[in-house]
């Protein structure tokens, strides 16, 4: 078993390797990608350093806290995208009938998928994040937690996004719809939990998986709470897992395709 | 041995219809239509350890849905498939460690690597050691003749280099069962000849069962001793290469020049056309 996961491991990680290999072929366009991702996301604080002005609190936040939800987002949604940027197109993969390679080798399916593709601007929203992290002062309890909430808001948004992908195993021109709701999830993730009242609120924490993603963690970050601790993590296995049945629920109606194809 | 056996497999698709124009397309919406089609029907065969057959058939006869079946790719509707003792279908990844799959029309291979960075991550997907993925590689290069490109980008390959390197890539784990979909698909005679000359030498050196799939005559007069053929979903021809040409050979007191497989198998697809109205 262990043998089998190690193995497993070892094709990810150099599916990952070969996917930055490829992007490195520009040095030139993967160096300016990542840095202005990163100057992108920086020009969206300066707006809430204006509002802090304003005023001391927004939606419960302060400026640190507003900090600490933008890095742990940035570095959540980064980290995604760079190791599993297949679980935001699967939907296209399904439609044209391009799962055929990964079904043919000996491997799990859907991680050999995830792992097939990579997004190098992510990179920047990763390290972004770590900046704001620093930014908000060093600590050490607060970085392993930062850390930690990096892993499980990774697999929250990675398993929201697979879930939405594989309804195209169900529904066609799914993809429009999933990348709205991916799209909606990270908007609501920049903004305070604190300024959603009613059916907003409702969405955040029971629809669209932000509250589990960023908002408790935040919260937890800012003062620890073994309780909300415990659901995020569990929460985040149980979307993971949602995530798998899912998907191969839906590969047993996976129809293929004869489309000519490169492995681009 | 049987190296493969399918019973009564079959497999349905389910399509949606819509009329013509944008009435068509606001109807679909209100009223959707779905029509099924049977890619597969009942079909049952065997295949020997070390044939070479040729599974061949008009476009959408279920050349392809078939070998996705027996691949693990998709799942059937309904019947049993067996490759190598194996129920893909339960035992998908089981099954890929003992066979190999060259779908012409679709690449596997990582185009901006190497041939050899290739080779080494299909090692790497098959749980080969460094060590055993070199000495295959080693071991392929000099069959397939790949060492005046194995480190150009598999991008500025010829289609020709590609194929080679799609079938040693398919090749890096021994497998027993080799499925070819359409291998020599777009390749000059030249070069198809060589790909034809390689398999063939897997098969006499290893002991490879080949399953091939193939709208070239040559592939299948060249390469294999038992064709089936199926159209519409079914198998309408299951025969030796020789008694087929035997067979014919009657017919050649009625035309002009002696038949060629080509026209035996035209034939054959004419006489399905004109039988399911097509």
């Amino acid at each position: 078993m262990l043998t089998a996961v190690r193995r497993q491991l070892r094709v990810c990680m150099l599916s990952v390797k070969y996917n930055i290999m490829r992007e490195m072929i520009n040095p030139v366009t993967f160096v300016t990608n990542i840095i202005f991702m990163m100057l992108n996301n920086a020009t969206i604080l300066v707006q809430w350093f204006i509002l802090f002005r304003l005023r001391d609190d927004i939606g419960g936040y302060t400026m640190k806290e507003v900090m600490l939800l933008w890095g742990l987002t940035a570095a959540s949604f980064g980290l995604s995208r760079v190791l599993f940027a297949r679980a935001f197109s699967l939907s296209e993969l399904i439609v044209s009938g391009k799962l055929d390679s990964y079904l043919v080798q000996p491997k799990n399916v859907l991680l050999s998928v995830m792992t097939s593709a990579t997004n190098i601007s992510a990179i920047g929203d990763f390290l972004y994040g770590l900046v704001l992290l620093f930014a908000c002062g060093f600590n050490v309890g607060r970085f392993f937690l930062f850390l930690l909430f990096t892993g499980t808001g990774t697999v929250i948004i990675t398993a929201f996004a697979l879930i939405l992908g594989s309804l195209s195993f169900w529904f066609v021109r799914m993809e429009m719809f999933g990348n709205q709701m991916v799209s909606g999830m990270i908007s609501f993730m920049t903004y305070p939990d604190g300024i959603f009242r009613g059916v907003s609120r409702f969405l955040v924490y029971f629809v669209i998986p932000v509250g589990m993603a960023v908002y408790h963690p935040v919260h937890i970050m800012t003062e620890f709470d073994a309780g909300m601790f415990l659901e995020v993590t569990g929460y985040a296995v149980f979307l993971m897992i949602a995530a798998v049945i899912v998907f191969y629920r839906g590969l047993k109606r996976y129809s293929s395709s004869s489309l000519m194809e490169a492995r681009m | 041995m049987y190296a493969i056996k399918a019973e009564d497999l079959s497999k349905t698709f389910r399509v949606k219809v819509k009329e013509k124009g944008m009435k068509g397309s606001v109807r679909a919406i209100l009223h959707p239509q779905v029509k099924e089609i049977q890619a597969v029907d009942n079909v049952s065969f065997s295949v020997e350890e070390g044939e070479m057959l040729a599974f061949i058939g008009p476009n959408g006869a279920g050349k392809s849905t078939t070998i996705k079946m027996l691949t693990g790719i998709l799942y059937p509707d309904s019947g049993k498939v067996d490759v190598l003792g194996i129920d893909p279908t339960k035992n998908r990844k089981q099954l890929a460690y003992c066979i190999g799959t060259v779908f012409g029309q679709k690449e596997q291979l990582w185009t901006h690597l190497t041939p050899y960075d290739n080779f080494r991550f299909f090692g790497a997907i098959y749980d080969l050691t460094d060590k055993e993925t070199e000495m295959r590689i080693a071991e392929l290069k000099e069959c397939f003749e790949l060492g005046a490109f194995i480190n150009t980008p598999v991008r500025n390959l010829s289609l020709g280099q590609r194929i080679r390197c799609e079938l040693v890539a398919s090749l890096i784990h021994r497998p027993r069962v080799l499925f070819l979909d359409e291998p020599t698909i777009g390749l000059d005679p030249v070069v198809k000849e060589n790909i034809r000359e390689l398999i063939h030498q897997m098969n006499r050196d290893y002991h490879t069962t080949i399953f091939l799939t193939s709208h070239d005559v040559g592939d299948i007069e060249k390469l294999c001793r038992r064709i089936i053929i199926v159209n519409a979903g079914q198998i309408v021809l299951d025969d030796s290469m020789e008694h087929l040409k035997k067979c014919y050979l009657e017919k050649e007191n009625v035309h002009s020049s002696p038949l060629s497989l080509e026209d035996i198998i035209m034939d054959i697809y004419r006489a399905e056309r004109r039988a399911t109205g097509e």
